[in-house]
């Protein structure tokens, strides 16, 4: 690991003022499960780490207000899976936060840092897309709200401006009844990258979202209104074919950790699954 | 006295120690005033050095030396435990990914690290050599220039050697079925948790190292060697290691350590990360053609195998990786006809070593694959083909060499009902069995030192490494029930050539029968001089004084050994002092240089559930049975043999080394190179232990420590194709490649005869 300087400022002013003299060589660090591997790898280049764990306005908790759910930029993500109201709630989040890193991973790592990382594969993504979550971008002049899936730009890059950082992401409690289910597939079962991943609501007119993660470089957003992916009655074939055209705006790739082929019949395959599971869950009044 | 500690499950000696963290492994050390190392490496496999800009890391405060093959004696020193082939660092071109070029010494961990990214190399990637194929075209270029060979016709290819073992004629022999396929065994690594590394201190004239190595006395020889030092000078102090497996066997970079340790006349200590312990040994990798013939009952006529592992591009110990294997490349079986080629192959790819199972795994994957295809092409079930090959006690497996040496249909017929064999199975579920055997140590040295102190506590002295296999508790049970002493009364002293006698190796699960001979008879030796100072005490002859259970029986009239040895020995205390020795030695024309003291013989079964759709397998159930002997401890055999089964399920169902077109390691690392976590276990793991005391060892003991991952590939994938119907020859056994196999529809492609 390369040698580098440490914040810890003590308020988002602060923050502002280092992140403004040291521009692009500065990192933050929250809970550093990526950036200190990256660090340690050498494959992230960082000469200031700005501590935000210090920042007096941050309540590492999740908070509720006015129909939202908002997790702080230093909530670690088992403190978000132990929330009760959330897991009920958002329970196809909840069951791909349960599946990053491992426990002593999930007791450092943040979701807002999972979020940033920007990685192609974050498996918290696909369900923060699909229930609609939005980041809260911080800077000297306000603060703005991005939707998760345009925050995150495309491998490692996000809509982040000079002197900006992510304050918290925000959930909205649906509205109205929702069913969301959440598939990854993986090499192994403990602690492993998803090949692919994905997430997918139906609601109750019959409108079906999916989106798709680690299949190109950015998150694969799909709807489907006629209705043929409610009807479990419809015939298989044109059910298949619905979801074909969803996954055709994928552009899987051959790597490491599958081929181009495999990833795009595991596509197929998981859809069909968490279709009927979202559709299970809507039909028991499970969001 | 004391309750009988053999064959009870003893609490492990420094077990609270390992599990609480307590343990000091080698990067726990601290010497004073100690530098640190850090390796310098290109991003390729094969290349020629152009220049090596040192300057900037040179100017960086905290640097002492930056040093490469120009900064050491001409021509730069070789070593290696066959072969002296190793350079200390790489001279004019590296050959595989990961060699070092430099060595950067600092005053800290993080300078080194610094300081070893402005080491500046150019160089020119030049042609290479990373398959099985390319290693045996003439036309590819020479891993090993030829001057560094052995004289003879192969010192000019990539074949380090080539053996052919067999008997019966080949051309003679008629089969109502042959079946021929090919198989592979892919690279892969150990993956100990504790990764290499070593501490030098330079002294008066010699050396201390500390190193997790397993052959202390091995590592000590070499360096006084390379160092043209009487033994007495170089001193190995060897920590337990956390974890070896193989692969910290050999020497690596310790000769390198007591060069810069010389150089700057400071302690040095390298500690390398995963990756680079990824990039210092593996497994060697293999590719096996083999014929098998079968008469229409299913019995086996002979077997036909070409056998090529590849090694990396130095030799280590592989080549006899590849002889020890390949000679019983038939395995359990009578077979009455049997042709083996085993080549031993270069390759500029990381250099491979012993790797539990030596070998075995990978002649196993192929053969007991063999013997699953031939049962379906002639109708009969997978564990009646294996039954009525079995070699039965005292039959021949290798004719003319040690018979079977025990009731192995017994450990077959335990794995079968423990699986549930024949039991309906659910859709997309399926069974497979198969069997393996690896030869014990052929030849070997241990000596053991035994001090029985005055107040009746004992001091052990063996040079074994203890490195989780759990050998200072089996000594120490050894010792308790034979001088009646309590455990809890007995050190177990390992790990310093400069404390403990000499020992040859801790390898081939060797120690309980070699280490463990050698302590019983230093314990004879303390139990004579017992019995000789209990005669004169009483006044009587020697045979009426015996020893049974630990204690002493003067005719009718029993004390404890400690009674004796106070009553004799008197106001001035003192101890007695036992030695003993467990000697095997080499037999002239053995193409081991020896006989297998005892066969680790094998059952291994599975019920493995498939999702057809994903091609992931569940493990439903997975069986172990070993051939024991006598369990000396049943807990740590449970240990030793669920460690080795969990192991083997890595290489069968996703550990691979991934090679690029340069030959560097794309999955260098643990996010990318996979080994089963806790959530990957099977369901149900359980192990038993065959005991009929037929072993060479302490009460009939045999060696235990590689049984399990002996056949775990050939009977997990016969169970996935019972599942699925599909036939894959390749390992691992990947979530994708299953889906592929099912997609395609592969089914067995065996190349059939059928007269």
């Amino acid at each position: 690991m390369k040698p580098f300087l440490y914040q810890r400022p003590g308020s988002l002013a602060q923050t502002f003022d280092l992140l403004s003299e040291y521009g692009s060589s500065a990192r933050i660090l929250a809970g550093g499960t990526d950036l200190i591997v990256g660090l340690r790898q050498q494959s992230v280049d960082a000469s200031v780490l700005v501590d935000i764990k210090g920042i007096g306005e941050f309540l590492p908790e999740v908070a509720f207000a006015d129909g939202h759910f908002v997790i702080g930029a230093t909530t670690d993500i088992s403190r978000v899976c132990e929330n009760e109201k959330f897991r009920a709630t958002f329970p196809a989040l909840v069951e791909a936060m349960e599946t990053v890193g491992s426990v002593q991973i999930r007791n450092r790592a943040t979701l807002v840092g999972n979020v940033c990382n920007a990685s192609p594969a974050a498996d918290t993504v696909p369900p923060l897309a699909i229930y609609g979550a939005m980041v809260n971008v911080g800077g000297r002049d306000g603060t703005r709200q991005v939707p998760v899936q345009e925050f995150i730009r495309g491998p490692r890059q996000t809509a982040l401006r000079p002197g900006e950082f992510v304050l918290s992401v925000q959930l909205p409690v649906p509205n109205a009844p929702l069913g969301v289910a959440f598939a990854r597939l993986t090499r192994r079962r403990g602690v492993d990258l998803a090949t692919v991943n994905l997430s997918c609501s139906i609601d109750s007119v019959g409108t079906v979202r999916f989106a798709f993660g680690a299949v190109g470089p950015r998150l694969v957003l799909g709807i489907e209104r006629s209705g043929v992916l409610a009807d479990s009655g419809a015939p298989a074939g044109d059910r298949d074919a619905a979801l074909a055209n969803l996954i055709a705006a994928t552009s899987p790739r051959t790597d490491i950790r599958g081929t181009q082929d495999y990833r795009s019949a595991m596509l197929l395959v998981l859809s069909r699954r968490i279709l009927a599971e979202a559709a299970g869950r809507l039909d028991s009044g499970q969001p | 006295m004391t309750a009988s500690q053999i064959g009870s499950s003893t609490r492990r000696f420094g077990g609270y120690e390992r599990v609480t963290g307590s343990q000091e492994f080698v990067a726990d050390l601290r010497l004073d005033g100690m530098l640190f190392v850090k390796l310098v490496s290109i991003d390729c496999a094969r290349a020629r050095i152009v220049s090596v800009d040192t300057s900037a890391a040179r100017g960086l405060a905290g640097v002492v030396a930056v040093v490469t093959s120009d900064d050491l004696p001409q021509p730069v020193p070789r070593f290696g435990p066959v072969y002296k082939d190793r350079p200390i660092l790489a001279v004019g071109e590296t050959k595989y990914h990961g060699e070092p070029v430099a060595a950067v010494v600092a005053e800290s961990k993080e300078v080194a690290e610094v300081a070893a990214s402005l080491v500046a190399i150019q160089f020119e990637e030049l042609p290479a050599v990373f398959t099985v194929a390319s290693a045996l075209n003439p036309l590819s270029p020479l891993v090993q220039e030829p001057e560094l060979r052995s004289a003879g016709t192969l010192a000019s290819t990539n074949v380090l050697s080539e053996q052919v073992f067999g008997w019966g004629d080949l051309g003679a022999t008629e089969a109502d079925l042959v079946i021929e396929n090919d198989y592979c065994f892919p690279m892969v690594t150990h993956f100990a948790i504790e990764p290499h590394g070593c501490m030098v201190v330079s002294s008066s004239g010699g050396f201390e190292v500390w190193s997790p190595v397993q052959h202390p006395y091995l590592l000590q020889a070499i360096l006084a060697d390379l160092f043209d030092l009487p033994l007495t000078r170089v001193r190995v102090v060897a920590p337990d290691p956390g974890g070896a497996f193989g692969g910290k066997q050999n020497p690596k970079f310790e000769p390198l350590l007591c060069f810069l340790a010389r150089m700057t006349n400071r302690p040095v200590r390298l500690i390398l990360t995963l990756e680079e312990s990824f990039q210092a040994t593996r497994r060697t990798s293999a590719e096996i053609h083999i014929r098998s013939g079968f008469s229409r009952d299913g019995l086996l006529c002979f077997q036909d195998i070409e056998s090529n592992f590849l090694l990396g591009a130095y030799a280590d110990i592989a080549g006899r990786v590849v002889s020890k294997s390949n000679y019983l490349g038939c395995g359990p079986y009578r077979t009455p006809v049997a042709k083996i080629r085993a080549r031993a192959l270069l390759s500029h790819t990381t250099p491979s070593c012993a790797f539990r199972g030596f070998g075995t795994p990978q002649v196993a994957w192929a053969l007991e694959s063999q013997m699953d295809a031939a049962a379906r092409h002639l109708g009969i079930d997978g564990l009646q083909i294996r039954l009525m090959n079995l070699a039965a006690k005292g039959e021949d497996v290798v004719p003319g060499d040690v018979p079977a040496d025990g009731e192995w249909a017994q450990s077959v017929q335990k794995a079968a009902s423990a699986v549930g064999w024949g039991e309906p199975l659910e859709p997309n579920h399926g069974r497979g069995i198969a069997v393996g055997i690896k030869s014990g140590a052929t030849t070997g040295l241990s000596y053991s030192t035994i001090r029985l102190l005055f107040d009746g506590s004992v001091t052990i002295y063996a040079g074994t490494s203890d490195m989780g296999q759990g050998a200072r508790t089996i000594f120490a049970q050894i010792v308790s029930d034979e001088l009646g002493v309590p455990i809890e009364q007995i050190d177990v002293v390992m790990g310093d050539t400069s404390v403990v006698p000499f020992d040859l190796q801790t390898s081939a699960s060797r120690s309980t029968v070699f280490m463990g001979n050698a302590i019983l008879d230093a314990c004879r030796d303390i139990q004579l001089q017992v019995r000789e100072l209990a005669a004169e005490l009483h006044g009587t002859a020697l045979e009426n004084v015996r020893i049974v259970a630990g204690g002493v029986f003067i005719s009718e009239v029993k004390v404890s050994i400690p009674e004796v040895v106070q009553a004799s020995l008197g106001r001035l205390r003192g101890e007695l002092i036992g030695n003993g020795t467990m000697r095997r030695t080499d037999i002239a024309n053995h193409p081991l240089g020896g006989r297998p003291a005892f066969f680790e013989f094998n059952c291994t079964a599975f019920e493995v559930g498939v999702d057809v759709e994903t091609g992931e397998v569940s493990v439903i159930k997975h069986v172990s049975v070993g051939d024991t002997g006598k369990s000396l401890n049943p807990l740590q055999v449970e240990m030793q043999d669920e460690g080795a089964a969990i192991m083997g399920l890595g290489h069968t169902m996703m550990e691979h080394v991934i090679l690029d077109e340069s030959g560097r390691i794309a999955n260098l690392g643990a996010l990318d190179y996979r080994i089963p976590t806790s959530k990957d276990l099977p369901l149900s793991l359980s192990t038993y232990s065959i005991e009929n005391a037929d072993g060479p060892g302490p009460y009939g003991s045999k060696g235990v420590s590689e049984g399990a991952i002996l056949c775990t590939a050939p009977a997990f994938a016969s169970a996935v194709t019972e599942a699925t119907g599909v036939v894959i020859r390749n390992l691992p056994l990947t979530p994708e490649r299953v889906w592929r196999a099912i997609r395609d529809g592969a089914s067995d492609s065996s190349t059939v005869e059928q007269v």
